[in-house]
This record gives structure tokens, C-alpha cells and sequence, in this order.
């Protein structure tokens, strides 16, 4: 199994540099490029802002749906990882399931949930908020059952043994340990909600999202431009204010804890009034509206769709690696401690930017097509693969590396003798990682007229085609799934 | 009367065989010192007799209550009657000393708790109280990771105080500890003993300190007793045999 290796890396190889050429990305950088760009900004310029109060409501409306989505995913995810969790299951079979519920959630894209509950509940914060919701818990709950785990058992073996029981050992000693990461999961993971709740406004969802799909419908450049520039800075201010709280809730002084479970509680009311949920009549219409999904029909050229989709995942990776790993490498605090911290900072940096600004900007740039939205992903990848694997790099022993420092080497021989042969496996893990988060993202920047299968559900969805919606869900499960095998493979054939 | 007996203990993990054949018993009021070379199946014993874990073979009865047959609820019921001091303190450092504290009266109390207002009012007065007798009353307020290693044990003893036990339970209290720490420790700890008149049960890998301290001293090699004697007259190097016979069952050095 071993010797197969290299021949399946280099097949990934060889499929990533035919979907980097067959996609034209050439063609956008230089010559055709620049011409639509100078139009664009001609169309674009100058930036039309809507009134500061109707500013204001659109990002308050954004910023609680993706917030409620959040708080939902963390309501779900905190039972369902103690299920999850090794150290705190009271059964292996609870174990089993709830691992596969969260595996599930993760499959199923948000963007056909969303197309699925705006059916059942009709349009408002509803659809949005479940379908952000229980697809985040494919996220949150993973890496809360991840952080029960790595616990200390500890001070629950201390607390069994006073008779605690087992609810009362959790609550006591497990979670408190956990509550630091369980509240960083939950801002990484609003942060990432905000910027897939404008995306998901193409298909409906209110807010910001909505009022630039609708702006971009209508050709106006200068008010969708605009409204970009809105969500960029939201995005950004999230960061800092997510990077505080972080901060606070790490923090070892005292009084934090109360002042945080206050502004906690006033926030939770604040997004629950903005959201302005309400079911209605939904749940009872959701039988007719799931035989609406069945029959499966598969619209024309849907693989080809599909292939496109995938092609602009695989590209947008490989350029983002191209990117990310040098990046990466640079930025960790042991290959250049010092000179590290200006790759950091442009790490950081591009990570802000949100994809959706950046897809937007790209189409209308580009004309619509796959070459934009493979530019926006890698960039997108590039940041969020830069910070995995200057991680991964930091993470190596730092004793061996000492040990071949001892025999004289100098930097980039302790790097390749020492650091890259143990960081190689994580990189490789976080590079078909960032393969599957990209397939489902190929999906999203379908919908902003990138192409792909997103392309397709926005459109079934809008002829009510909803069969077209169900192939497309198979479709992508079973790209997914292969992925997800494949990096299981990769991972126990170079163990 | 013995409060604690082990009959014909076996406890295997997989293949490797943890405790082999124990049988001993524990009289109330006695302070015992239980010494071996790592891996002999001290803390294995010590989980035994607070039920952390089940043996094998064989029968525990601690405080009348036969481990192998009780329920949950009466194994719940037993902990509380046995308090536990480990080597590394066990406490929730993120957590305040008071509330570390208060988790010693969870098997008394009924339903889950979280955050130090949610123990009752007299729980949180008592674990003051017990914080005063390990002198740190005045490090109450303060996260349980700031404090020292001597600080920390001080507060998992008042954690075990907590539950008012009969018996007390101690792996290797001091071996994360300086000398020095680690004599005021044990003191404290043979202290508290002798005021509420507790049966003690401490793993302890200094041969000294354990005759010093202990009235009796159990020995375990490989997971079977090989010394079982009163500590009054009792030399070193007897001890030390414990550690130094390589033994039959012993795994040979690679």
C-alpha cells in the first residue's frame, strides 16, 4: 500500500495542474483581465452607499442571523460532544451516533439546507439561521468533542472519587477545563457564519447578503461595490472584537467571568430580537415540502457541473498551497522567530479578507466563470492553509531539532533534517483538508455566478426544479465522501 | 474490625497482570504506608479501594461494602466515605480554590453544579473553613494554577475533607513536591488523621519519610505484597529489599 503513494500524490499533481491550466487563469492575470477591470471600476465608481440607519439595520440583521445560527450549532453541540467524547459517553453506541450526526451535519452543505428550509418556513431569518445552524454543528461539535478529549481526567478521577456523579463530574471538572476552547470554537465559528450568511443571500437569506445579490441583479455596480465595502468592514471588526473576547475569556484575572456572562446574555437578546424567528406553520408543511425534493432529476450537463466545481476546488487549493506553504513555513516562530512576525501579519491579513468581497469584486471583473471564483478561493485558502501549517510546524519536537542544531547545522538544515519530516504528515492532512472545505466553498461562489453545481442550485431553486437539488446534494456527499477516504488512506498508508 | 479487606485480589489490564493474588486487611484508625517500585500496583490498589475501578478476581470490601456487588449508587455512596489525595492534585486550575473546594461535598449535594454561587451557602462557609485548616483561607479567591505545588495539595486535602470522610486515600501525596514541602505536607496530613481518627491508606516512594510516618508499611512488588509489618523497629535496608530483590515475575531489563 505504501509504494502507492507517491502515485497518488502525484496523480493529485498532475489533475491540479491541468484544472489550474484548462481554467484560463492566464488569460485573467494578464491581457483580458485589466480591460474589464478598468470598465468596472468605471461602472462602479463612485460607491454608492445606502443611508447610515438602512447601513446599520442590513448589518444588525446579518450580524444576528449568523449569530443565532451560531448559538443554535452551540445548544446542539455541547450535548451531543459529551456523547461524542471518549471521557464523557456513558455508552460506546451514544458514542457511534452522535459521531455520526455531527459526520452528517458536516456533509450536508448549508446552502441546500438553506434552499430546503426556505421552502418549509418561507423567507426571513428562519431558513437561514437552521440551515447555518445545523451545519455548523458538524464543525462546533467535533471540536467540542475534540475538546472534552484533551482534558486533564485528572481532576475528574478527583471529582469521581469524592462520590460525585457522573453529570456532576462533568459539570465540575470536565467542562470548566473545556469552556476556554468551546467559547473560541464558537467565535471562529460566528466569524465564518457572518461571512457564509451574505453568501447564502443569494439564495434568500436576509441582510447584507440579500441586498447585494439584489443590487448585483439589478447591475448596480455602485451600490452592490458599496455594500461589499460594508461587509469587509463587518468582517474585520468581528475579528478584533472575536480576538478580545478570546482574549478575555483565556484570561487568568478575575471578574472576567461575570462581566463576559453578562455581555453574553445582553448579546444572545440583542441577535434573538434582530432575528426575529418564527416558524410559523413550517413544521407542518415540511412532509410536503421533502416530496418535493424526491423524485431526483438530473438537470443537463449536471456533471460537467460538477466537474467544473470540483476543478475550481483543486485548482484554488493547489494555487493556495503554492501560496500557503512558503507562507506558512515563513511564519513559524521556530524557522524565523524574528523576521516571522511580518508573514504572520500578512497571514492575518488575508485572511480577513472575506471571499465573498473578494468573488464579487473577481466576477463582475472576469466576466462570470470559473477563473474568478478559482482566484477568490486561493486566496481564501492561502490564508486559512498558511495558519494550519505554520501551526503544524510550530507543533514539531523541539528537542530534536535541538539535537541536530547541536551537531553544527544550520537553519534550513535543522528545518529540512528536523522540522519538515515532522510536520510533513499534519501539512498533508491540512492540504486535503482545505481540499474538502474548498469543494463545499466552490459550491457557495457557484451561487455569486462563479459556476459549478452552485450555479445549478440557485437556478433549480428558482424554477422550483427542487429533484435538480437532490442529485446535486448526492453528487456532492459522494465528492466529499472520496476526499474524506482518500485523506484516511493517505493517512494510514504514510503512518 | 477492619474497615478495608482485600481477599484473593486480581486485577489484570489485557495480558499484564496489575495485582496478583492481594489479600490484606486494614483496621480502623491505622495509618498505613504502602511503598514499591513504580508499576508494582500501588495506585492499582488504591483505585481498588475507592472503586475507581473493579477487580478482576477476587473481593474488595471497604466500610462493609462489597465493590464487586454494589451498584453505582452504593459505589457513589462508599466515595464519599473515602477521600482521595493524588500526586498530581487533580484540581481544575481554571477554577477558584473555594470552588476546587466545594466539589468535595458533590456526593452530598444532589444535581449537577457550575460556578461557586451554585453551591449552597453552608457548603461554600465549610469549605472555608477547610481551606483555614490547610492554611490558605486567604488564597480562596484566587485561581487553583497560581498557586504552588504544596498550596495545591493543601487544597485537594481540604477537597477531601469536603466529604467528611472515614478513610483516607493518598498516591504518592509528596512526589511531586520538594523535601521540605513534602514533610510539612505529610505532617498535615497525619495531623488531620489523628483529629478525626481516620484510617490512612499513602503510596509513598520514599523509604524514610514512610517509616517515619506510617504505623505500618505494606510492600508490593510486582503486584503482589512481599512486606506486610509494624514500622516501630523496623530498619531501611528491610525496606529496601522491597526495591531491590529482583524477583521471578519481574520483566527482564532490555
Amino acid at each position: 500500500m505504501k509504494r502507492l503513494v507517491p502515485f497518488v500524490v502525484l496523480a493529485l499533481v498532475i489533475a491540479a495542474t491541468a484544472a489550474i491550466t484548462s481554467i484560463g487563469l492566464m488569460d485573467v492575470l494578464t491581457g483580458t483581465g485589466w480591460a474589464y477591470a478598468v470598465e468596472f471600476l468605471g461602472r462602479a465608481l463612485p460607491l454608492d452607499f445606502p443611508p447610515m440607519d438602512e447601513v446599520l439595520a442590513l448589518s444588525a440583521r446579518t450580524l444576528s442571523i449568523a449569530g443565532t445560527a451560531t448559538l443554535l450549532s452551540v445548544l446542539i453541540s455541547v450535548p451531543l460532544a459529551t456523547l461524542a467524547a471518549h471521557n464523557t459517553t456513558p455508552h460506546k453506541a451514544a458514542r457511534t451516533t452522535s459521531r455520526a450526526v455531527i459526520a452528517v451535519a458536516r456533509a450536508l452543505p448549508d446552502v441546500i439546507l438553506a434552499i430546503v428550509f426556505f421552502r418549509v418556513f418561507g423567507l426571513g431569518a428562519t431558513a437561514g439561521v437552521l440551515a447555518m445552524g445545523l451545519h455548523s454543528v458538524g464543525m462546533v461539535g467535533k471540536l467540542y468533542a475534540d475538546a472534552l478529549e484533551q482534558t486533564d481526567p485528572g481532576p475528574a478521577t478527583a471529582v469521581r472519587a469524592t462520590g460525585a456523579t457522573r453529570t456532576q463530574t462533568l459539570l465540575a471538572a470536565v467542562i470548566p477545563q473545556a469552556t476556554p476552547a468551546f467559547i473560541a470554537t464558537a467565535l471562529h465559528r460566528f466569524d465564518i457564519n457572518l461571512r457564509v450568511s451574505v453568501l447564502l443571500g443569494f439564495v434568500g437569506v436576509d441582510g447584507l447578503g440579500l441586498a447585494t445579490a439584489t443590487a448585483l441583479r439589478r447591475l448596480d455596480y455602485q451600490r452592490g461595490l458599496a455594500l461589499a465595502v460594508v461587509i469587509l468592514a463587518l468582517c474585520v471588526l468581528l475579528e478584533l472584537v472575536s480576538g478580545l473576547l478570546r482574549r478575555a475569556a483565556l484570561s487568568t484575572r478575575r471578574g472576567w467571568g461575570l462581566t463576559g456572562a453578562l455581555f453574553a446574555g445582553l448579546a444572545t437578546v440583542a441577535m434573538l430580537i434582530g432575528a426575529d424567528l418564527s416558524l410559523g406553520d413550517g413544521l407542518g408543511r415540511l412532509g410536503a415540502t421533502a416530496e418535493l425534493f424526491w423524485p431526483p432529476i438530473a438537470p443537463t450537463g449536471v456533471f460537467a457541473d460538477l466537474l467544473a466545481t470540483v476543478r475550481m476546488a483543486l485548482a484554488a487549493t493547489a494555487l493556495g498551497a503554492l501560496l500557503a506553504v512558503p507562507l506558512g513555513v515563513l511564519a513559524a516562530r521556530n524557522v524565523l522567530p524574528r523576521a516571522g512576525g511580518v508573514f504572520r501579519a500578512f497571514i492575518v491579513l488575508v485572511r480577513g479578507i472575506p471571499e465573498l468581497v473578494l468573488a464579487i469584486v473577481l466576477v463582475v471583473i472576469t466576466g462570470i466563470g470559473e477563473a474568478a471564483g478559482t482566484l477568490a478561493l486561493a486566496v481564501g485558502a492561502a490564508g486559512l492553509l498558511g495558519k494550519l501549517i505554520a501551526d503544524s510546524v510550530e507543533e514539531v519536537d523541539p528537542r530534536i531539532e535541538e539535537a541536530v542544531r547541536a551537531t553544527g547545522a544550520g537553519r534550513w538544515q535543522v528545518f529540512c533534517a528536523a522540522t519538515l519530516p515532522q510536520a510533513a504528515q499534519a501539512m498533508t492532512g491540512h492540504l486535503l483538508y482545505q481540499l474538502d472545505v474548498n469543494v463545499r466553498a466552490a459550491t457557495l461562489l457557484g451561487l455569486v455566478g462563479a459556476g459549478g453545481v452552485g450555479f445549478v442550485l440557485l437556478n433549480s431553486a428558482r424554477v422550483l426544479e427542487f429533484g435538480a437539488v437532490t442529485t446535486v446534494l448526492t453528487l456532492l456527499l459522494g465528492v466529499v465522501l472520496l476526499i474524506e477516504l482518500l485523506a484516511l488512506w493517505l493517512r494510514r498508508a504514510a503512518a | 474490625m477492619s474497615v478495608i479487606r482485600f481477599d484473593a485480589v486480581g486485577v489484570r489490564f489485557g495480558a499484564d497482570s496489575a495485582l496478583d493474588d492481594v489479600s490484606f486487611s486494614i483496621g480502623a484508625g491505622e495509618i498505613v504506608a504502602l511503598v514499591g517500585m513504580s508499576g508494582s500496583g500501588k495506585s492499582t490498589l488504591l483505585r481498588q479501594v475507592d472503586a475507581l475501578h473493579l477487580p478482576s478476581t477476587g473481593r474488595v470490601t471497604v466500610l462493609d461494602t462489597d465493590t464487586t456487588s454494589a451498584g453505582g449508587r452504593e459505589l457513589r455512596a462508599l466515595r464519599r466515605r473515602v477521600g482521595f489525595v493524588f500526586q498530581q492534585f487533580h484540581l481544575v486550575g481554571r477554577l477558584s480554590v473555594l470552588e476546587n473546594a466545594c466539589t468535595g461535598a458533590l456526593g452530598r449535594i444532589r444535581g449537577p453544579r457550575l460556578g461557586r454561587v451554585s453551591y449552597p451557602k453552608a457548603v461554600r462557609a465549610q469549605a472555608m473553613a477547610h481551606l483555614e485548616r490547610v492554611g490558605l483561607a486567604d488564597r480562596a479567591a484566587q485561581r487553583a494554577d497560581t498557586l504552588s505545588g504544596g498550596q495545591q495539595q493543601r487544597v485537594a486535602v481540604a477537597r477531601a475533607l469536603m466529604q467528611d470522610p472515614e478513610i483516607l486515600l493518598a498516591d504518592e501525596p509528596v512526589a511531586s513536591l520538594d523535601p521540605e514541602t513534602a514533610v510539612q505536607i505529610m505532617a498535615l496530613l497525619r495531623e488531620i488523621a489523628e483529629e478525626r481518627r481516620l484510617t490512612v491508606l499513602c503510596s509513598l516512594h520514599q523509604v524514610e519519610l514512610a517509616l517515619s510516618w506510617a504505623d505500618r508499611i505494606v510492600g508490593l512488588r510486582a503486584g503482589r505484597i512481599v512486606l506486610d509489618t509494624p514500622a516501630t523497629g523496623l530498619g531501611r535496608d528491610e525496606v529496601m529489599a522491597v526495591y531491590s530483590q529482583v524477583g521471578p515475575t519481574l520483566a527482564p531489563i532490555r
